[in-house]
């Protein structure tokens, strides 16, 4: 139990009471040292004596050991956790303190945090609202084929020396019949933006470094080089060479192969990918893309382009017969074949995404229209929370989105070292996404309906921008209610 | 007989005037207002070119884009996109299919007959 908030409450409550230190011990029965030694959080209290100090200094026990006390501590510890904040020296001692000494002013900082992050998230599920909306993306639709029509009618009108009068009284007619169509729509759109704000967006060093590596597409041609050029200098080379590991094993020799990259070339090549990028605007941002970058290379150093996209397209992407090719992990596997993007020689588009079972995503990389969440939750029905069911099980989900895209979830829950025995099981889930096009390239698509009319699984991407009103899974009401 | 091109298209008043101006221009015209039709027409009728709109009722003209490059017999068969989807990765996932041209709408007349004409001369 923390007793530092009780330590400073005594403090500052016999301050108030112009109590002197050796006045209260000699009440409380207890020497002026000990008491010193409470309110300097260096002796616990509690039980007979707290109750006489509550007695002594008129205050009840919940105000000196209260649960909401003890809440108001963890949200400042988490509040000064937050990577905005990174670099303003916010140490436990000053948590202590202010919700010690000031809890009101305190409570009034959590109140504006918490205000701040919910319209965060709002911005943000707005922002992708008006990429994902099927309203939106059907008025657009509509516009466009209206216009098209006028347009192609009027060419005709224009162009058209020798039309008979009754063709041209039917482009005409059209004209006014699609015009009309037209001004519905814009009324529809303007409608539809109406409560809409003006979105602000708020960068953490790891979304820079997402969006970093998106702007790539998640592929750099000159790690690629580098990687073929380092490939059989190495000193690692036994320990390097592919062949059937155990997972631990896998990990070992990507680790090795990471120190080697970080050693090529004095770490030059690692560094000019991250001083061309200007998107990487912190010291901390550039840190983490250092970080992914190495990572990159080291894989790239494991699975050769082209041997793994050959091995990938002869498996027809069977994640577990390229583990065992490789001696890479099912984490790295999928991971790498997400970077097959080189021009020319692409392997399937897939979009990849990593989270814990409490469903804090720690890596993604999404498809152009297939939205991972940057934070919070995507939606419950998703493969990728389904895979916490059977750990170690590939889950294959055919899943079907509120604006028509259909895409194929690949998911399985893998298990990572956990520290110590009593410990509980350390579980992630790694899924990738392709979408519904490309399934039938991959050994999940096998034996699998995928047609149109098939019964896919009706996802969103989280109840925030989900329209799905009659969802059984909602947990959370729609941003935007239509 | 001129070039025949098959329209897959479910707007009524677009299939009208591209039929029209095609007509005019020596092609021989039919058209199809979902994917199942067109595609079932296109298994048993072969065209020169086809153009394809995306959104599609029954099977959406990415669907039928696929099953055209995927089957050996009909993949020779130059596509034309025509799409209210003009987004880049519509544009991508039609290229990752095979497509011939992608053209968004709105469009000029002009411009797809001369696209047409080219994909028919291949």
């Amino acid at each position: 139990m923390p007793h530092s908030l009780i330590s400073t409450r005594i403090r500052e409550r016999r301050r108030a009471l112009g109590m002197t230190q050796s006045k209260l011990a000699a009440t409380l029965g207890i020497s002026a040292s000990y008491l010193n030694l409470i309110e300097l959080n260096k002796r616990s209290i509690g039980g007979a004596l707290l109750k006489r100090v509550a007695s002594v200094l008129g205050m009840s026990l919940d105000e000196l050991d209260g649960a909401a006390g003890r809440r108001l501590l963890d949200d400042l510890h988490a509040l000064a956790a937050d990577p905005r904040l990174a670099g303003l020296g916010l140490d436990a001692t000053g948590v202590h303190d202010l919700a010690g000494r000031h809890p009101a002013w305190a409570r009034a900082l959590l109140v504006l945090q918490r205000s701040l992050v919910d319209r965060d998230g709002a911005v943000a599920a707005l922002s992708d609202r008006l990429g994902q909306d099927p309203h939106l993306n059907e008025i657009i639709h509509d516009v466009r084929s209206r216009i098209a029509a006028i347009r192609s009618s009027s060419e005709i009108l224009e162009s058209v020396d020798d039309l008979e009068p009754r063709q041209r009284q039917r482009f005409v007619a059209i004209i006014g019949d699609e015009s009309a169509r037209l001004s519905d729509l814009a009324q529809a759109l303007g409608e539809f933006f109406e409560p809409a704000r003006t979105p602000m967006r708020s960068l953490t060093p790891a979304e820079e470094v997402d969006d970093f590596l998106f702007d790539h597409d998640n592929h750099f041609p000159a790690l690629e080089d580098a990687a073929d050029a380092l490939r059989g200098t190495l000193p690692l080379d036994g320990d390097l060479d592919a062949g059937a590991v155990t997972q631990p094993r896998a990990t070992q020799r990507f680790l090795a192969a990471r120190a080697a990259v970080l050693r090529f070339g004095d770490g030059r090549v690692l560094q000019a990918e991250v001083d061309a990028a200007p998107r990487l605007t912190s010291d901390a941002a550039r840190k983490l893309a250092h970080r992914a970058l190495s990572s990159y290379l080291a894989a790239a150093l494991l699975m050769p382009y082209a041997a793994f996209l050959a091995a990938a397209e002869r498996t027809r992407y069977d994640i577990e017969a390229l583990c065992q090719q490789f001696g890479v992990s099912y984490e790295q596997t999928c991971h790498r074949l997400v970077t097959l993007r080189r021009p020319g020689a692409e392997g399937i588009p897939f979009g990849f995404m990593r989270t814990d079972p409490a469903g804090f995503v720690t890596k993604r990389f999404p498809l152009p229209n297939l939205l991972l969440p940057r934070r919070g939750n995507a939606c419950p029905l998703w493969a990728a929370y389904t895979a916490f069911q059977a750990p170690g099980a590939i889950q294959r989900q055919l899943a079907a989105f509120p604006t028509g895209d259909r895409y194929l979830f690949v998911a399985c829950a893998i298990e990572k070292p956990r520290p110590a025995f009593p410990m509980p099981r350390r579980l992630v889930s790694v899924m990738l996404a392709c979408h519904a096009l490309h399934a039938d390239r991959t050994v999940y698509g096998d034996a699998l309906d995928l047609s149109s009319s098939a019964p896919w699984v009706p996802v969103g991407p989280n109840c925030q921008l989900c329209v799905r009103g009659d969802c059984a899974y909602r947990e959370e009401a729609a941003i935007i209610d239509r | 007989m001129g070039t025949r091109v098959l329209i897959a298209e479910d707007e009524p008043h677009i299939v009208e005037s591209l039929s029209f101006v095609l007509d005019r221009d020596g092609f021989d015209v039919t058209a199809e207002l979902d994917g199942e039709s067109a595609f079932a027409r296109l298994r048993v009728d072969p065209p020169d070119v086809m153009i394809l709109d995306l959104m599609l009722p029954r099977l959406n003209g990415f669907e039928v884009l696929k099953r055209i490059k995927s089957d050996p017999a009909l993949r020779a068969i130059p596509v034309v996109v025509l799409t209210a989807k003009g987004q880049a990765h519509d544009r991508r996932l039609a290229e990752d299919l095979g497509v011939d041209a992608f053209m968004t709408k709105p469009f000029s007349n002009q411009e797809l007959v001369e696209c047409v004409r080219r994909l028919a001369r291949k």
